[in-house]
């Protein structure tokens, strides 16, 4: 206890007499998000869409001919026909669905007696970005139906699409957040841990360490422990500036439960890249190859996250790296938790994902160790 | 007798690849000793200190500290031991207060004790003053010095320090002598020192080994690895006034005196105890009515001794090999 304690001290120490590491790990994070937010423009794909039918008339089946159309042209929809609005609504707060199409009973009838039909729209505007490609692609196709009601009559009932969303305002930049608080979460892990290792071999300081009773044990829990108080207090630290900044005073809305879990969420994510630096790092020893391994991480865990671009719009080889990617998770469970004010059942899935991984690359990253010079 | 070893190692290799850089050394140090290992760089002394404070495994052979297997017993073995590496090892982001209380942790050490053993050491090297002063802001002299209250901060048996004085000025490493000198007697210390200075054995060890190429070439008290070379202390006198042959075969007659001769008005003279026999060769040459103009003396060195075994003064560090392709910073076995 004494031993693994004295290692972590020794880190906080050390953290605190560097106050421009301190600086920049909280600003980097910041930075990085609002220059990415701001350049990311793409066209997305293969967003998953329930279209629920229940009025099963003419001018239902031609919305649907429509739609189809652009899911087999610019396959920008992935249309699931659902029979259960309610079945449509609960895949849509799950995540299964980006958003929800609704054709109300008698909706031709209405169409036909010329009285205002509406269909309901429901967006997952958790996610800006694929929320407004959905809207747009939605609003474009049915405007045709608009265009052939003008040919075949000249009277026709108003037609109108209403989109409704489903969560509170949020706009583009508070929608970064879990992506500014998982990029923190990852400079905290890649500067903190493992690195500390690396500049303890690299300075020529851990020979002394080895010379003592120490136990690799010791050591590696002692960099862990020391690198997820750290990451953890930045992690908060970057949450609270980046909601300030975009506006999103989430600690309004939020629960003393839904803040545990976020915190679960930052804690587990934390462990889990902090296991995997060891992984990484255990044989290095030049903090010039961290810098280069750091860098590349970074980029491979933090795009394929669904941070900043929604994966299912990714081909089917990164999907299947995004579903083993641990900061997809964290990001999932910080979406949830941050905007749709959800509890444990809507991130529990995440949460067991994070612990294994974050045990897995513990216990890994120790047998990476090596008690040794 | 039952006196256990404080060091006992028997035919201890160690290769590196094809390299062996330690080729069977058989040692034994007793409790209380101060023991010396003198060789050049790339002699493996710092092969042997690693084998013996645990940081390598050797190839074959056997080591123990105080009794302990060094191998099997590593982590209690550490207990027992203060090691100063040859490099510098302090972290220079760390007060020298804090360099020794969380090493003093990494020991098991209580609050109360460890306050009272770090004062009483960063008192007795000189550091109290600057104990809050980051290790950043220390001389050389200032950290070594350091390193080695940092090794006694849990009261080993047996201080282990590997060229402690390598790099230091003349003065600091004089300090670290008498340092030395202190903490022996202070705590009843087995000491184990290498070093490739000669004056360093000669001034501080009660036995010296030469090692060479990772052989132990010769290990005894320092007057007695004098005494096993037939070099001896050479007396150099400027003779005026008498007869040079005559004066030779009177010399000779003198106790201790190996061997004289002369050259022109010079006479040199060979003998066990160099300085001893001074008086009584002034003394004789004045009797049979000569006039010294002029006495040298030249005291067979540990220098002597180390070229009469190895054949050569102290060699240059061999260069380490670092990866071509990725420099320092990948393990050194990926590296050609
Ligand atoms: N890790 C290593 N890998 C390969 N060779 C090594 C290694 N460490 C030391 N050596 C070699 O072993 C020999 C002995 O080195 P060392 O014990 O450091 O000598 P000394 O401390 O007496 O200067 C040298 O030739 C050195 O180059
Ligand atoms: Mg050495």
């Amino acid at each position: 206890m004494h031993r693994f304690l004295a290692i972590f001290e020794r880190d906080l120490r050390k953290f605190i007499r560097n106050p421009l590491v301190v600086a920049m790990s909280l600003l980097m994070p910041i930075i990085y998000l609002v220059i990415l937010g701001n350049s990311f423009q793409g066209e997305l794909k293969n967003l998953p869409v329930a279209v629920v039918d229940l009025d099963s008339g003419p001018y239902s089946r031609k919305i649907m001919e429509l739609l189809a159309a652009v899911e087999a042209g610019p396959a920008t929809l992935e249309l699931v026909r659902v029979a259960d609005q309610g079945f449509a609504m609960e895949g849509l707060r799950q995540g299964v669905f980006k958003a929800a199409i609704v054709i109300p009973g008698g909706f031709s009838r209405d169409v036909m007696r010329r009285r205002l039909s509406e269909v309901g729209l429901y967006l997952d505007n958790a996610e800006t970005i694929s929320a407004m490609t959905i809207r747009a692609s939605v609003t474009a196709a049915l405007s045709e139906l608009r265009d052939e009601f003008v040919s075949i009559r000249e009277e026709r009932g108003e037609f109108r699409l209403r989109d409704m969303e489903l969560y509170r305002k949020i706009d583009y930049d508070q929608t970064l957040i879990p992506g500014v608080v998982i990029m923190a979460i990852f400079l905290g892990a890649m500067t903190t841990g493992a690195f500390n290792m690396v500049m303890d071999k690299f300075l020529g300081v851990e020979e002394s360490y080895f010379l003592t009773p120490l136990s690799k044990t010791d050591i590696v829990m002692g960099l862990i422990a020391s690198g997820l108080l750290i990451t953890t207090v930045l992690a908060l630290v970057v949450l609270f500036l980046g909601s300030l900044m975009s506006g999103l005073f989430f600690w309004g809305g939020m629960t003393f439960m839904t803040f545990v879990l976020m915190l679960a969420v930052i804690v587990l994510s934390t462990l889990g890249l902090q296991g995997l630096m060891f992984m990484i790092m255990g044989r290095i020893n030049h903090p010039r190859i961290v810098g280069v391994l750091g860098g590349f991480l970074n980029v491979i865990l933090f795009f394929p996250s669904g941070a900043i671009y929604p994966i299912e719009s990714f081909p089917g080889w990164l999907k299947a790296f995004a579903a083993v990617n641990p900061e997809t998770y964290s990001v999932h469970a910080m979406r949830a938790l941050l905007f749709k004010g959800a509890g444990l059942q809507a991130v529990q899935g995440d949460l067991v994902f994070l612990a294994v991984f974050a045990v897995f690359s513990v216990l890994f990253g120790m047998l990476a160790f090596k008690r040794a010079l | 007798m039952g006196n256990v070893k404080a060091i006992e190692t028997v035919d201890l290799v160690k290769r590196y690849g094809t390299l062996t850089a330690l080729g069977g050394v058989s040692l034994e140090v007793p409790e209380g000793e101060f023991f010396g290992l003198l060789g050049p760089n790339g002699a493996g002394k710092t092969t042997l200190i690693r084998i013996l404070t645990t940081l390598l495994n050797p190839t074959s052979g056997t080591a123990r500290v105080m009794g302990l297997d060094v191998v099997k017993e590593s982590s209690n073995v550490r207990g027992l031991i203060g090691v100063v590496p040859q490099a510098m090892t302090s972290d220079l982001d760390l007060t020298g207060y804090e360099t020794m209380d969380i090493y003093a942790r990494f020991y098991g050490m209580h609050r109360a004790e460890r306050r009272a053993r770090i004062d009483e050491l960063l008192d007795m090297v000189g550091l109290r003053d600057r104990a809050g002063d980051l290790v950043a802001t220390y001389s050389g002299g200032m950290r070594r010095r350091l390193e080695i209250a940092r090794g006694l901060v849990h009261k080993p048996s047996l201080l282990i320090l590997d060229e402690p004085t390598i790099g230091l000025d003349p003065q600091s490493r004089h300090v670290v002598w008498e340092l030395l000198e202190r903490f022996r007697k202070a705590d009843r210390l087995t000491i184990l020192l290498t070093t490739h200075y000669m004056e360093e054995a000669e001034s501080l060890c009660d036995r010296v080994a030469i090692i060479d190429y990772g052989k132990i070439v010769a290990l005894d008290t320092v007057p007695g690895l004098k005494k096993a070379i037939p070099q001896k202390d050479s007396i150099e006198l400027g003779v005026a006034g008498v007869d040079m042959d005559r004066a030779v075969e009177w010399v000779k007659k003198l106790p201790g005196v190996t061997s004289a001769s002369f050259a022109e008005s010079t006479l040199t003279v060979f003998s066990e105890h160099g300085a001893e026999a001074i008086p009584a060769l002034m003394e004789g040459l004045r009797g049979i009515g000569g006039r010294v103009t002029k006495v040298t003396l030249k005291e067979l060195s540990l220098e002597d001794v180390f070229i009469h075994y190895t054949g050569r003064p102290i060699r240059e560090e061999e260069a380490k090999k670092v990866s071509f392709l990725l420099g320092a910073g990948v393990p050194s076995k990926w590296g050609k």
